[in-house]
C-alpha cells in the first residue's frame, strides 16, 4: 500500500508544471483579486463594507408626547394625571436623535454613511445603486418606543430595514441596530423602576461581538480560502487524468499481474489525493497568511479548528477522486471521462461558490450549492471565521463526512474488482 | 506445463480468436507467428489472465487458471506490446515500485533491480527519467519490469516491433539468454518471421484468430517439401501467361509482381522445359530464373495464400 502512495506523490511531485498550478497559481490569484479588489473596501485591513444607509425619518416627534399621552390613557388604562408625569419624564428622551447617535458614532463610523433623505428619494438612490440600504423610521416611533418602555412590552411599530441586495455586511448591520433597539427599551424599564430622571442610554460596547456579529468575513479571506479549494478540486480532476494515463499505459494491466489486490490501487488514489488536498490547501493559506495576513490575531484554535476542515474537505474529495478513479476502469473511451470529470469539477465550483462568493447566486443555486463538499466546505469555514463555534460548525462536517463515505462508497462499487470489466 | 484447450474470445460478438490449442514444456522456448490483427495479444492477455476467455480452458500444471489467476501470475513474466511504464518515474523506481507491489523487499529487492537492470543493459541510466529514454531503452526497461520476480515463465508479446536494430539484437540476446541459461520458459509473439526462427524451438503460426500450422521449424518446412518454389523474371508479363502458368500440370499457386513470377508446384514437375516452351509461345523472355529453398515465409504464404506481413 506504502508503494502505491509514494509512486502516487512521486508522479505528483515530478510534474512541475501541474506543482506549480495548484501552488503558485491560486496564490498569484489570491494576491491579485486582493489587490484588485482592494479600492473597494475601506484600507484598514478589516476591509469591511462601508455601507452607505438612506435613514428616512417618518416620526414627527413634536407630535410625539400627545401620541404617548393618548396611548398611555387609552391602552394601558392610566390615570390622567399619571400619564402627564410619565409623558414629562419621557420628555427628555429622543429615541430617534439616540438612533442617529448610535448610527453616527465612532463604533459604526467604518461601516456606515448616513444619509438623510425622503422616502422617494432613497428609495430612486438605492435603485440607481448609490445606496445600499434603507431604514425607515416609521410613524409613531417615538411613542410607541416610550410606551413600550413604559409598560415593560414590545414596541408595536418596529424600523423598517431596505435592502437591495443581502450582502454579509448589510446584514451584520441589520442585527446591529435590532440589538441596539432591544438596548434602548431595555435601559428605559430600569430607568422607570429606578426612577431616576436621568436617562443615559448607553450604546453597546466592545464593538459587535456583544450583538452577536461576530468577526467580520472579509474579501480577502474569501479569495484565499476559495482559490485553494478552487485548485484542490483541480487536482482532483488531474489525479484522474493521471489514472488515465495508467490505465492507456497499460501499467494498470501490470499492476493486477503482480498478484497485488487491485482495490489498493483505489486506496492509494485516494490517500495520495488526502495528502495532496491537504498539503496545497494548507500551503496557499498559509503562504497567503503570511503576505497579506489573512487571519490576523487568530487563535491556535481557530487554525486547528481551519486545518481539521480542510482535512474533512480534502476526505471528501479523496471519495471524489475514488469515483474517478473506478470510472476511469470501467469505460472504453478514457478521454471523455477525463472531459466529463473536468465539467463535474467546474460545476462544483461554479455552484459551491468557488467563482463567485455564494450570497452572489440566486436563493436555488445557493442551497444546491451547499450540496457540493466545496461549497458545503466554503459555508462551514465562513461561520468559524467569524464565530469560531463548535455548534455553528458540526452540521457541516458530519455532512462533508458523510460525503466522504457516500464517495468512496460508489467508488467501491463501481470499482470492477478483477481489473478492466471485459 | 502450460496448455489452452480451444481457448476461444469474440468481442461484441465477433470472433477474435477461434479454438486456440496450444501448449508450453518446461524450459521450451515457443514462438506464436502472425500478421497483424491474428489475435496473438488477445491470446496472450487471455493466457496472462488480464481477460477472460469467451470459452475454452487454460491449465498450468493441470490446474485451471482462468478462476484461479494466482498461480500463474506468480510464475509469470508478461512484456506486453505497448509500453507499461511510468514515464515520470527513473527506471530505478519503476522497477521498485514494481518490486515492492511483488512484495519485494529491501535486499532482494535491491539485488532483483539491479539483476534486472544489468540484464537488459540499463544500470548506467537508472537514475534518468523514462521519458528521456530512446525507444529501445523503454522497450528494454519494458521487460526488466517483467524479469523482476525471476518467472518460469517469460511471454513477450512483439518486443522489438518499432526500434533500431541493435536495440533488438540486444532484446532477442537477452531472451535467448533467459531461455539456454536460466531455463526460463519462453512464448514469444512476432510478425517478423526471422525473430522467431532465431529464437524458438517451435512455433505456432495464426492468422484470423485460428492456429494454421504447428511444429518445430523443420517440420513446418516439410510441409512445403514436396513442393519447390521458382522464381522467374521475364522482360514482360502478360496476364494470358500468368493465367496459363497457372494451368500447367503440377502448379499450385503463382504470384506475378513487376516482371517476377513466384511459382509453387510439385516436386519434380519438369516445369522449366514447360515454363520456356510457354513464353516462346507468348513471344516473352525468360531473364532469370532460380529454385529457392523454402522459407517460413513460404509456408505462410502456402497456407494463407498471403505473405506475412503488408
Ligand atoms: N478490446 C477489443 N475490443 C474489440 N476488438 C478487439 C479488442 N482487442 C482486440 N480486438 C480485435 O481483435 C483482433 C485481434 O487483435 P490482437 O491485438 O489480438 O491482434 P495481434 O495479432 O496482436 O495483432 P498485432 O500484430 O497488430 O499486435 C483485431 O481485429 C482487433 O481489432
Ligand atoms: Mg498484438
Amino acid at each position: 500500500m506504502r508503494s502505491f502512495i509514494k509512486k502516487d506523490l512521486l508522479i505528483f511531485w515530478r510534474d512541475r508544471k501541474e506543482i506549480a498550478t495548484v501552488l503558485i497559481l491560486p496564490i498569484i490569484l489570491v494576491l491579485v483579486l486582493n489587490f484588485a479588489f482592494a479600492g473597494l473596501f475601506s484600507n484598514d485591513g478589516q476591509s469591511s463594507l462601508d455601507l452607505q444607509l438612506a435613514v428616512v425619518n417618518q416620526d414627527d416627534e413634536a407630535e410625539a408626547m400627545v401620541q404617548l399621552n393618548e396611548k398611555l390613557v387609552n391602552e394601558a388604562s392610566i390615570g390622567d394625571q399619571e400619564a402627564k408625569a410619565l409623558v414629562k419624564q419621557a420628555n427628555d428622551v429622543h429615541p430617534v436623535q439616540l438612533l442617529f447617535e448610535f448610527l453616527e458614532s465612532e463604533d459604526l463610523k467604518d461601516w456606515v454613511t448616513v444619509h438623510k433623505l425622503e422616502e422617494s428619494e432613497a428609495v430612486d438612490k438605492v435603485k440607481d445603486g448609490d445606496l445600499d440600504a434603507i431604514l425607515i423610521i416609521p410613524d409613531g416611533f417615538t411613542a410607541d418606543s416610550l410606551y413600550a418602555a413604559f409598560i415593560g412590552g414590545s414596541p408595536a411599530t418596529s424600523l423598517e430595514y431596505k435592502l437591495e441586495k443581502e450582502t454579509n455586511n448589510s446584514s451584520t448591520l441589520y442585527s446591529i441596530i435590532h440589538g441596539f433597539i432591544d438596548h434602548l427599551n431595555y435601559q428605559f424599564a430600569i430607568q422607570e423602576i429606578a426612577g431616576t430622571s436621568e436617562v443615559e442610554v448607553k450604546l453597546p460596547e466592545g464593538g459587535f461581538e456583544e450583538i452577536g456579529a461576530g468577526e467580520t468575513f472579509t474579501m480577502t479571506q474569501y479569495f484565499t480560502v476559495t482559490m485553494g479549494v478552487l485548485f484542490a478540486l483541480f487536482l482532483v480532476a488531474t489525479a484522474a487524468t493521471k489514472t488515465g494515463v495508467e490505465i492507456r499505459e497499460q501499467v494498470f494491466n501490470r499492476i493486477l499481474l503482480t498478484n497485488s489486490h487491485p482495490m489498493q490501487f483505489l486506496i492509494g488514489k485516494m490517500v495520495s489525493t488526502i495528502c495532496l488536498v491537504l498539503l496545497q490547501i494548507i500551503f496557499v493559506i498559509i503562504v497567503s497568511h503570511f503576505i497579506l495576513d489573512v487571519f490576523p490575531n487568530r487563535s491556535m484554535t481557530f487554525w486547528i479548528g481551519l486545518i481539521t476542515m480542510v482535512l474533512l474537505l480534502s476526505l471528501a474529495l479523496s471519495g471524489l477522486a475514488a469515483v474517478f478513479t473506478a470510472i476511469s476502469l470501467r469505460v472504453t473511451d478514457i478521454d471523455a471521462a477525463n472531459g466529463i470529470f473536468m465539467l463535474v469539477i467546474l460545476l462544483f465550483g461554479i455552484i459551491g461558490g468557488n467563482f463567485v462568493p455564494i450570497y452572489m447566486l440566486p436563493d436555488w443555486l445557493q442551497q444546491i450549492g451547499e450540496w457540493t463538499p466545496n461549497g458545503l466546505f466554503l459555508v462551514m469555514l465562513t461561520e468559524w471565521i467569524q464565530f469560531e463555534e463548535l455548534s455553528s460548525i458540526a452540521k457541516p462536517s458530519i455532512l462533508l463526512t458523510g460525503f466522504f463515505l457516500l464517495f468512496t462508497l460508489i467508488g467501491f462499487v463501481l470499482f470492477p474488482q478483477r481489473g478492466k470489466a471485459k | 506445463m502450460l496448455e489452452t484447450i480451444n481457448l476461444s474470445k469474440s468481442f461484441k460478438g465477433k470472433k477474435v480468436v477461434q479454438d486456440v490449442n496450444l501448449y508450453l514444456n518446461n524450459g521450451e522456448s515457443v514462438g506464436l507467428l502472425g500478421p497483424n490483427g491474428a489475435g496473438k495479444s488477445t491470446t496472450i492477455s487471455m493466457i496472462s489472465t488480464l481477460i477472460k476467455p469467451t470459452s475454452g480452458e487454460i491449465k498450468l500444471n493441470g490446474v485451471n487458471t482462468i478462476d484461479k489467476p494466482g498461480e500463474i501470475r506468480r510464475i509469470s513474466g508478461v512484456v506486453p506490446q505497448e509500453l507499461a511504464l511510468y514515464q515520470e518515474l527513473s527506471a530505478y523506481e519503476n522497477l521498485k515500485f514494481f518490486g515492492a507491489i511483488y512484495k519485494m523487499t529491501g535486499k532482494e529487492l535491491e539485488k532483483g533491480i539491479q539483476q534486472a537492470l544489468e540484464f537488459v543493459g540499463l544500470e548506467a541510466r537508472q537514475k534518468d527519467l523514462v521519458k528521456t529514454y530512446s525507444g529501445g531503452m523503454k522497450r528494454r526497461l519494458n521487460i526488466a519490469a517483467a524479469l523482476l520476480h525471476q518467472p518460469k515463465i517469460l511471454i513477450l508479446d512483439e518486443p522489438t516491433v518499432g526500434i533500431d536494430p541493435q536495440s533488438r539484437n540486444h532484446i532477442l540476446e537477452t531472451v535467448r539468454m533467459l531461455n539456454q541459461k536460466d531455463g526460463t520458459t519462453i512464448l514469444y509473439t512476432s510478425h517478423y518471421m526471422e525473430e522467431v526462427e532465431q529464437l524458438c524451438d517451435r512455433l505456432y503460426i495464426m492468422d484470423h484468430g485460428k492456429i494454421i500450422a504447428a511444429g518445430t521449424k523443420a517440420e513446418l518446412l516439410s510441409i512445403l517439401s514436396t513442393e519447390d518454389t521458382i522464381k522467374v523474371e521475364l522482360n514482360k508479363l502478360d496476364e494470358t501467361f500468368v493465367e496459363q502458368v497457372k494451368t500447367i500440370e503440377g502448379v499450385r499457386k503463382v504470384e506475378a509482381s513487376h516482371l517476377q513470377l513466384k511459382i509453387i508446384a510439385t516436386k519434380g514437375s519438369n516445369l522449366i522445359s514447360k515454363l520456356v516452351h510457354l513464353a516462346e509461345q507468348h513471344h516473352l523472355q525468360l531473364i532469370n530464373f532460380h529454385t529457392e529453398t523454402p522459407s517460413l515465409e513460404d509456408v505462410f504464404l502456402q497456407l494463407t495464400g498471403r505473405t506475412l506481413r503488408n
